[in-house]
């Protein structure tokens, strides 16, 4: 559904995004993750075709990012998305349903079927009038209004309560679920662990990992076993007066175990560690920095 | 470009507007409206309204109701009834300046300001009479003799008396057919009986006295004017109404451009144009629908005080291009300013500059014929129930028309995501805005072509502006203002083109793309001989700019006709290679160029001579 070769972006003598490739299925949410900086907005805007690359190509649903049947099929939600104040909302998303050709009938109906499932109420109030929140549920509301094929997220829930929050993200997933492709970035990795089923890292403008989270966790050390013992048999952290020895497969469990009784002391306990996305994240990003 | 989407933003435009403005905005809106239209109609009612009451008439109270040039003064605002008496005038007790009694006599107190009085009273009463003559019902009566006029030379001898504080001139009149005045028919002209006006008025026998000799009202007849001075005889002839009338029309966009101006930086400083630029429509159709409602408001304001102060359709054509000319650089002026505080530096720039370009020609409408560098003048002109040709109106209006669609394209180019959300320095806009209109080298000579109109315009200033000062100081001048703009019109796409990397920067390039340049600019050249229109070239400081005709050799003709090719083409060359080279290149070539070209206008200036 999207085809993103050799993408490369530049401002001036400023590279923010250089020589991204990467590919999503249809159907699938895909993740774009990385430090503020690390070119995930310059890609998406990219998809979206706001920015022309400086190199590479970029094909949504089968056509260049920006042709204009491609923007027919896209629903695009900026990390912030300034409305017009002065228009109610549903002034404001009919407005966009006539630049997308939507009959008349069918964008009410899809408005209202959009309001009524993001739970938005006073849909004739002024947009100025409303909250942060309300205001976040126009926009995607706007985004869905062509019923794209396509749905690109930039921090969909950024700024927003919790409450809010999880409301996108579970909508977000019930789009997933319709069958929507999604790109999806966002800050809080929690959110893109728990619904992404891929995800790219970027830092500074370049893909550093890529894959499922089975897959980036197992190139980026996988899941780990924290032998807790009371005495040290090499490389052990002292916590809470027992000695944490960390190991990644089951037979070095076991050597740590015979080595621990061999001198005298037992284990104390065992845990199993599976780093989330957030430890891989601090890891890439510092190794990248360093 | 699809008419419905442009539409369709208009619409939306409109709407979305509408609900930024708040009642007390529109109350003021309302009020400047009514106050423009006050003054339109008060001014085409009444002139301008400077004269009003300025001269003051004396009749005589016994008389005053049946003296038949009451009526006169009363319609006319310039003058104010005194009653008074005869006595009281000739005695210097009474502030009329001139004094007339029911039977047509008048006299002037004697001061310079009773002389004009008493010439602008006899105007007024050959307008008035001339007024109920053309309403009357039966034309053979109103007309009942065809007279056939022929001129004859006569001694000016009569004409002394005028010096002396009367107005004997007036009175001399008598004798060439403002003669049949029941008020002193049997006048004479004869000079001697010049002199005080209060003394000979004083005669009050109604016969003899030239200088009470005026049309009778209601008779028809039209009198010749002394030559005392009044405002509206002011020489060289300045349409003061007709000038204070076309600055209505310029009024309201001074004051739509801050609303577009405005929209536009919505649009950018809040980023809420960004969603638009991701819907399948194009940067175009967004524009022209945002521009849209506010051409028609400015067309629908100028139709209105059109229809007020009875102007025709080339008022309203003239005022179109003026409009998009306003709206154009607004738009530019708008994506290029970096906030709010700066839109309004350039919008007062604007308002400033374009009013100043369109109104200071305007005033010279009925002196030269380089007023018609402003469409304003043929707004004058119309006023004035004059008609335009149409190569005078191409001459006037295309520059704004073409100025127009250069700034609107140019400004399209940059509204994409990139510089619209972005604090870029303005130099850098500018050249990506050119840079935008260059894929390939065809666009190079277009772009130049495209330039004229701003060389055009800034050339025409240039005259405007120098054709006052004496020649050997106004030519030089004039050549090296010419050079840059040329110059500038021909190389600074290129070196754009160059800069955001749209040709290889090598010497082979730079040749070529000059070449096309320089050639694409002698073609666009070519398009100023829309002056021979209007014949300014038969301004020497015309000849200067656009070329005199040098011969009739058909050899000699083909060669002049060149040779400029050549130089276009060479300091074209000149300023590619720079550009290629960077931006200090550019400067240094570009200074070279400039040279090159004001030695080769002074070279050939020379040889002229």
């Amino acid at each position: 559904m999207i085809e993103v070769q050799n993408l490369r972006k530049e401002y001036g003598g400023f590279v923010a995004v250089e020589g991204s490739s990467f590919s999503v299925d249809r159907g699938e949410v895909f993740g774009v993750i990385g430090p503020n900086g690390a070119g995930k907005t310059t890609t998406l805007k990219t998809l979206a075709g706001l920015i022309e690359p400086t190199a590479g190509t970029a094909v949504v649903a089968d056509r260049p990012a920006g042709h204009p049947e491609m923007q027919r099929t896209l629903g695009f939600l900026p990390e912030e998305s300034p409305l017009y104040e002065e228009m109610t909302a549903h002034s404001y998303l009919e407005f966009f349903a006539d630049l997308y050709d939507v009959p008349g009938d069918v964008a009410s109906e899809r408005i209202a079927e959009a309001l009524d499932r993001l739970d938005l109420e006073h849909r004739d109030r002024r947009i100025g009038n409303m909250s942060k929140g309300m205001k976040r549920k126009v926009a995607i509301a706007r985004a869905l209004v062509n019923d794209p094929e396509v749905l690109i997220f930039d921090e969909p829930a950024s700024g927003l309560d919790p409450l809010t929050t999880n409301y996108i993200i579970d909508f977000t997933r019930e789009l997933s679920d319709e069958g929507k492709t999604i790109i999806f970035s966002a800050h809080n990795l929690f959110h893109v662990e728990s619904i992404c089923d891929r995800v790219v890292i970027m830092n500074e403008g370049e893909i550093v990992a890529r894959g499922t989270l089975e897959e980036i966790r197992d190139a980026h050390g996988g899941t780990e076993y924290h032998v807790y013992a009371t005495v040290d048999v090499g490389g052990a952290v002292q916590e809470n007066g027992h000695f944490r020895h960390v190991v990644d497969d089951m037979d070095a469990v076991d050597r740590i175990r015979a080595t621990v009784e061999d001198d005298g002391g037992r284990v104390t306990d065992i845990q199993t560690h599976t780093p989330s996305l957030e430890d891989i994240f601090l890891d890439v990003a510092g190794e990248a920095r360093a | 470009m699809r008419p419905r989407r442009i539409a369709r933003v208009a619409r939306w435009e409109v709407s979305r507007s509408a609900g930024t403005v708040d009642r007390k905005t529109i109350l003021v809106l309302v009020a400047m409206a009514l106050l423009v239209g006050v003054v339109g109609v008060s001014v085409l009612g009444s002139g301008a309204g400077l004269e009003d009451g300025l001269y003051r008439v004396g009749v005589d109270a016994d008389q005053s109701d049946g003296n038949p040039y009451v009526d006169v003064v009363e319609s006319n605002p310039q003058f104010t009834l005194e009653e008074t008496t005869y006595a009281e005038f000739a005695g210097g007790d009474s502030d009329a300046d001139v004094f007339v009694d029911g039977s047509g006599r008048l006299g002037s107190d004697g001061t310079a300001k009773g002389d004009a009085a008493h010439t602008a009273f006899r105007d007024a009463i050959d307008r008035y009479n001339h007024d109920l003559m053309r309403v009357e019902v039966d034309e053979y009566a109103a007309y009942p003799v065809l007279v056939s006029i022929q001129y004859q030379q006569r001694s000016q001898t009569g004409a002394s008396g005028s010096n002396s504080g009367s107005s004997a001139g007036a009175g001399s009149n008598a004798g060439d057919g403002s003669s049949g005045s029941t008020g002193g028919g049997s006048g004479s002209s004869d000079p001697s009986v010049s002199g005080d006006a209060r003394t000979a008025t004083g005669d009050g026998d109604g016969s003899g006295d030239s200088r009470l000799q005026i049309p009778d009202v209601g008779g028809g007849s039209l009198g010749e004017s002394v030559d005392a001075g009044t405002p509206g005889a002011i020489s060289p002839p300045f349409p003061f109404q007709s000038l204070v009338l076309a600055f209505l029309f310029v009024v309201p966009m001074n004051f739509v451009i801050q609303a577009y101006g405005s929209t536009i930086m919505d649009e950018r400083i809040k980023r809420r144009g960004e969603l638009l630029l991701v819907a399948p429509i194009t940067s175009t159709e967004i524009v022209a629908g945002k521009t849209l409602p506010y051409l028609l408001g400015v067309l629908g304001i100028v139709a209105a005080i059109t229809v007020a102060i009875e102007g025709g359709l080339l008022s309203v054509l003239a005022a179109l291009p003026i409009a998009l000319l306003f709206l154009a650089a607004t738009f530019v002026g708008a994506l290029l300013a970096r906030s709010f505080k700066e839109l309004t530096f350039v919008t007062v720039a604007i308002s400033v500059f374009l009013t100043t370009y369109t109104f200071v020609p305007a005033i010279f409408t009925d002196v030269t014929p380089i007023a018609l560098i402003s469409p304003l003048t043929l707004i004058v002109m119309d006023l004035q129930g004059e008609s335009a040709t149409l190569g005078e109106y191409l001459f006037s209006t295309g520059a704004f028309y073409l100025g127009s669609l250069v700034l609107f394209v140019l400004g399209i180019g940059i509204y994409r995501e990139e510089d619209l959300f972005t604090q870029k320095p303005i130099p850098a806009k500018v050249v990506d805005a050119l840079a935008s209109r260059i894929h390939g080298y065809r666009h190079v000579p277009l772009l130049s072509i495209l330039f004229i109109p701003f060389v055009f315009a800034g050339q025409l200033l240039a005259v405007a502006l120098l054709f006052a000062l004496p020649a050997h100081l106004a030519l030089p001048i004039l050549f090296l203002v010419i050079s840059v703009l040329e110059e500038l019109a021909k190389s600074v796409h290129v070196y754009a083109g160059f800069a955001r990397s749209r040709f290889e920067a090598s010497l082979g390039t730079a040749v070529v793309v000059g070449t096309l340049a320089g050639a694409g600019f002698f073609v666009g050249e070519k398009f100023t001989h829309v002056v021979q229109f209007v014949g300014l070239p038969d301004l020497e400081i015309g000849l200067a700019a656009f070329g005199p005709a040098l011969s009739t050799e058909p050899l000699v003709l083909a060669v002049l006709f060149f040779v400029p090719l050549v130089l276009h083409v060479v300091t074209a060359v000149i300023s590619a290679i720079g550009a290629s080279r960077g931006r200090t290149g550019y400067a240094i070539a570009f200074t070279v160029a400039v040279l090159v070209h004001t030695g080769y206008n002074l070279g050939v200036i020379g040889l002229v001579s």
